[in-house]
Parts: C-alpha cells; sequence; structure tokens
C-alpha cells in the first residue's frame, strides 16, 4: 500500500485545550479518505496542518513523503485545500482569482486561460466571471473556492465542507469533479458533517471526535461492525409464537429478535447476508412459512452516532 | 512571489479615486494650510518647505500603516490563511508584503513628492535621496506594524487601541512638524529618542533644507536602517509563530 500521507502523534494544542491530540493515520494514494466528527473534533485543524497553514504542537506528518515541519514548502507544492469559509480577496473577480492560482502552480499564457475559462464553465461561474468576490452568492463563493483545486490538480486535494452552502445541483456536479479528480490519481480528504456527501464519496472514512480518530473503515465494514445492525423483518404465514423467537434468537449473528406485529418478527443481526440463509433453514423446521422479508442496514448517521456516542 | 505581488497590487490599486484622494489632500495642506501656518512661524527661515516635508512623512506613516493594518485583516477575512497555504516560504510572505507597501508609497507620495521639489525649486537628483529616506522610514513603520500585529491574532481592538496610540505619539513628538530646537524640553527629551525624528532629519538633509538644528546626517541615516532592519527581523520572527499557533505549544 502506498501512502500519501501519515500523521504520526499529531498533536495541536491551544494552551490546555488538544484540538488534535496524538493522531495516527494513514491515507493511501489514490483514495478518497472522508473525515467525518462532531464540531470540534478536529477535522478542520487536520486539514490546516497537513496544508502547513498552522504548525503541529507535537508529532509530524508526510505529505507525499514530505514532512510537514521540516518540508513545509515542498509540503505546499504538493498539496492544495479548499478552505470551509470562502473568504479573501473580496475585490478581486473569479477569473482574477483563478488566474492567479494557476499562475501560482506555473500555468502561464494561453493554457492558463484555457484552464480558467474551462474551470469557470464547469463550475458554473461564467456568467459571475467579473463580479467582484464580494458581491457572489455564498454558493458561488463557495464554488470558486473549491474550483480553485481544479485548477491546480495537486497531488493531494484537501476539501473543508466542499459543498456547504451550495445548492443539491452544485452539490452533485462538485462530487461527481472530486471524483473525477480522484480517477486522475490525486488522493484526495475531505472533512464534512454531511452523510450523504460521505456515502457518496468515501473510499474511507474517518470518525473523530475530541481530536482523536475514533474509526477507520471503509463504508461497508464499518455499517458491519455494528453489532445488531442489520434490521430483518420477517413475516411468516402463521402468527409468531415465542417458540419462533427463541429459535431465531439462537442463530448465530442474531442480537435480538422482537415481535413486530401478529405475523411478523423484527430480528437485529450482524450482517443479513450471512444470517438470511441461515434462518430459512430454521424456519423450515419451525412448520411455518416466510412470506416476506425486509431488511435494511444501518445509515451513516447511525453508524456515526454509534461511534462518537457509545464509544468514545 | 512576484506574482503573488501584482495580484495584490491590483487589488490595492482597484480604487483609483482612493489614490486621487492621497494627491488632494496633500495638494489641500500643502498649498493652503501649509501657506497659512507658515505665516505664523517666523523664527524659521523657511518654515513652508519644513511643513511640507514633515505633510511627506505623515503620508508615508499613514500609508505604511495601513500596510500593516492590512496583513492584520487579512489574517481576519482569511485571506492570509489562503495565502499561508500557497507554494511560499514564510519570509517570502513577509518580503512580499513589505514590497507591496512600498510600491503603494511609491505611487502615493511620489506625484507630491515631485511637486515640493518643483515649488522648491530643488535639484532633481534630491528626488531619488529622499524617496529613498522615505521608503527607508516606511520599511521600519511597516516592520512595527506587522511585528505588532501578533497582538491583534489575539484582539483586533487592542492592536487598534496600541497603533492609534503609538501613531500618535511617534507623530507628535518628532521633528516631523517643528524642529526640535523650537520644542519644550518635554517635549524635546522623548523627540530625541523617536526614530522618526531621526528620519525627518534625514529627509530634510536629503532635500538640503537648513540642517543647523537637525540630527547628524550619518546617525539618522544608521537609525533608519537600524529601525528598518530591526522591526523586520523581529516582525520575521514573531509573525510566522503567532500564524501558525506555535506560540500556543
Amino acid at each position: 500500500m502506498e501512502v500519501a500521507v501519515q500523521t504520526m502523534g499529531l498533536t495541536k494544542a491551544y494552551g490546555s485545550t488538544a484540538a488534535l491530540d496524538s493522531l495516527d493515520l494513514s491515507v493511501k494514494r489514490g483514495e478518497i479518505l472522508v473525515l467525518l466528527g462532531p464540531n470540534g473534533s478536529g477535522k478542520t485543524t487536520l486539514l490546516h496542518l497537513l496544508a502547513t497553514v498552522l504548525k503541529p504542537t507535537k508529532g509530524t506528518a508526510t505529505v507525499m513523503g514530505y514532512d510537514i515541519v521540516k518540508q513545509p514548502l515542498q509540503v505546499r507544492e504538493t498539496t492544495g485545500i479548499s478552505f470551509q469559509e470562502p473568504r479573501g480577496f473580496w475585490r478581486h473577480k473569479p477569473y482574477h482569482i483563478l488566474s492567479f492560482h494557476a499562475s501560482i502552480y506555473g500555468i502561464e499564457g494561453g493554457e492558463r486561460r484555457r484552464i480558467v475559462d474551462e474551470t469557470l464553465e464547469a463550475f458554473d461561474l461564467w456568467p459571475s466571471r467579473n463580479k467582484r468576490f464580494m458581491e457572489l452568492s455564498g454558493g458561488q463563493g463557495k464554488r470558486l473556492e473549491v474550483a480553485k483545486l481544479f485548477i491546480q490538480k495537486p497531488a493531494v486535494a484537501i476539501f473543508d465542507e466542499p459543498t456547504a452552502m451550495v445548492d443539491l445541483e452544485g452539490k452533485r456536479m462538485i462530487w461527481d469533479k472530486i471524483k473525477e479528480l480522484k480517477e486522475s490519481g490525486t488522493t484526495v480528504i475531505i472533512a464534512t458533517n454531511e452523510v450523504r456527501e460521505a456515502e457518496y464519496l468515501a473510499d474511507r472514512l474517518t470518525i473523530m471526535k475530541l481530536g482523536r480518530e475514533v474509526v477507520t473503515q471503509s463504508l461497508r465494514a464499518l455499517k458491519d461492525s455494528i453489532s445488531g445492525g442489520d434490521i430483518v423483518e420477517v413475516q411468516f404465514s402463521t402468527p409468531a409464537t415465542p417458540a419462533m423467537v427463541n429459535a431465531l434468537t439462537r442463530l448465530p449473528g442474531t442480537v435480538r429478535v422482537v415481535p413486530d406485529a401478529e405475523n411478523t418478527l423484527k430480528a437485529f443481526v450482524d450482517r443479513s447476508e450471512d444470517w438470511l440463509p441461515v434462518m430459512m433453514t430454521a424456519v423450515q423446521q419451525l412448520q411455518t412459512k416466510v412470506t416476506s422479508i425486509r431488511v435494511s442496514e444501518p445509515s451513516l448517521d447511525d453508524v456515526f452516532l454509534h461511534y462518537t456516542e457509545v464509544l468514545v | 512571489m512576484l506574482a503573488l505581488l501584482r495580484f495584490e497590487l491590483r487589488e490595492a490599486f482597484d480604487s483609483v479615486p482612493w489614490t486621487v484622494y492621497y494627491w488632494i489632500f496633500f495638494a489641500f495642506q500643502y498649498f493652503i494650510y501649509g501657506q497659512l501656518v507658515s505665516r505664523l512661524v517666523v523664527n524659521l527661515s523657511d518654515y513652508y518647505t519644513y511643513y511640507g516635508t514633515g505633510l511627506l512623512i505623515i503620508m508615508t506613516f499613514n500609508i505604511s500603516t495601513w500596510a500593516g493594518r492590512r496583513f492584520v485583516e487579512g489574517a481576519h477575512e482569511g485571506r492570509l490563511r489562503y495565502v499561508l497555504s500557497l507554494p511560499f516560504t514564510r519570509g517570502e510572505l513577509f518580503l512580499e508584503q513589505v514590497l507591496l507597501g512600498l510600491v503603494v508609497n511609491v505611487v502615493r507620495i511620489g506625484p507630491p513628492l515631485v511637486l515640493i521639489l518643483y515649488v522648491t525649486r530643488l535639484p532633481a537628483y534630491t528626488l531619488a535621496t529622499s524617496l529613498a529616506v522615505l521608503l527607508g522610514m516606511s520599511v521600519g513603520i511597516m516592520g512595527i506594524m506587522i511585528a505588532l500585529s501578533f497582538v491583534a491574532f489575539k484582539s483586533f481592538d487592542i492592536y487598534s487601541a496600541i497603533v492609534a496610540g503609538m501613531s500618535a505619539i511617534l507623530i507628535r513628538f518628532s521633528t516631523i512638524l517643528y524642529p526640535l530646537n523650537f520644542m519644550p524640553s518635554a517635549y524635546a527629551a522623548p523627540a530625541q529618542v523617536n526614530p522618526l525624528t531621526y528620519g525627518a532629519d534625514l529627509l530634510r538633509s536629503a532635500l538640503n533644507i537648513d540642517v543647523s538644528a537637525m540630527a547628524n546626517p550619518v546617525l539618522s541615516g544608521f537609525v533608519v536602517l537600524a529601525v528598518g532592519a530591526c522591526t523586520l527581523t523581529v516582525g520575521m520572527a514573531l509573525v510566522p509563530r503567532a500564524l501558525e499557533g506555535v506560540k500556543s505549544s
């Protein structure tokens, strides 16, 4: 596994408060890692440290092999960050802001004009290209902030709440663009509070709380990791009896079984895909038939709440 | 770094009326108020020119203060955070801010300086020397203002109060508007340790204005250079630490 970003005991303290507390995290090359966590969990601090906007109090990290403390300039050359709040050059126009960003990363002349024009079009900013930054709406400002990274195409792209303030259509466009960026080989790190965004984009998710990593897994593994997270509603041809409840409760992977309606039992199981075949076999011995099955898996909301409220 | 300088200059000169306002302000002060006040001062042979140069120094001070303040505002508005993520060293960024202030100074005080030289029929070469002195002073003032910006990261109000108080004291307790030997002793004592006194005297030396009552130009030149170098060094040491939150460790 080639590592793009590796943090080692990364700590950032403000006085006696640790915004980030001895974080050990690695991001694989070419993956999208999404950071989820409640407010104040240290997501933005981590992103600012990786972009060398802040310096760590303790520990360090490497970005594409460069140390953020010892080689900050090389880190800045390989990294791009889209900040949470679109702020900055109030009097400048989107065209000039993107053009400036391109020139900083060595894109010059006709190539720069072409890329800036294309990016303005792609991010639906072409009609606003000659407005001042301060005249843009919140959503337009945010799209401009995000667009900078698509001009730069860095080796590691860092997005802090990339679709906050953006309308639904814009969100989908930005998500697709981020996926395209990943396809082109960029490693992407995203901090978000939006669960749908995380589900859509993440190869792996890191859940953070109080400046610490709680868990890092793929979405599938996270959902599977919740004991009794899958809910299976089984409807029978006959009324559900205590014997049926006991039989299902004894099956491997069952966490609990409760009656739901006259003919229906609701089973909380670890992995429904493993549990269902076993359940079907067991039901044959109960002298009843299954007439309907409905499976629902835990949402990322459930996973998030599980890890941030239960485990920490 | 030059790309950033060009970009920020575009913003600084975005408002043409603001630059023109500086020139109108100078012309108004110089031609009207300067004429009136110079008639009141009878003990100095050419107070009109003395006043004009004082006015130039005040403009330099104000523009340099603006450059420092702009740096601080950049931190509050989020502009600085973006710039910090770009591939420049902190030293380059600091230097770029100083260059920005110098270019703005040249554009805004250049025409008034030429006007004074024309009115007083001073030789053309004094334009270069006097501009160099003003820019040297500007570096020192910007260095102080930027170095103080670490205060602003805690409280912008405290920073504003310190800058306003310091500006008032530095300008008034100096030879910007009146020579040392005209001052009451209570004023003269602090003025003699005020770097602006040395800058003002050096400027007047560069313009060949009567230097009898002024500090030694060599000493003045040394003070201006030393203050500029010291404040820049202190600023470059303090500010990145404050910006990157290292102080919090």
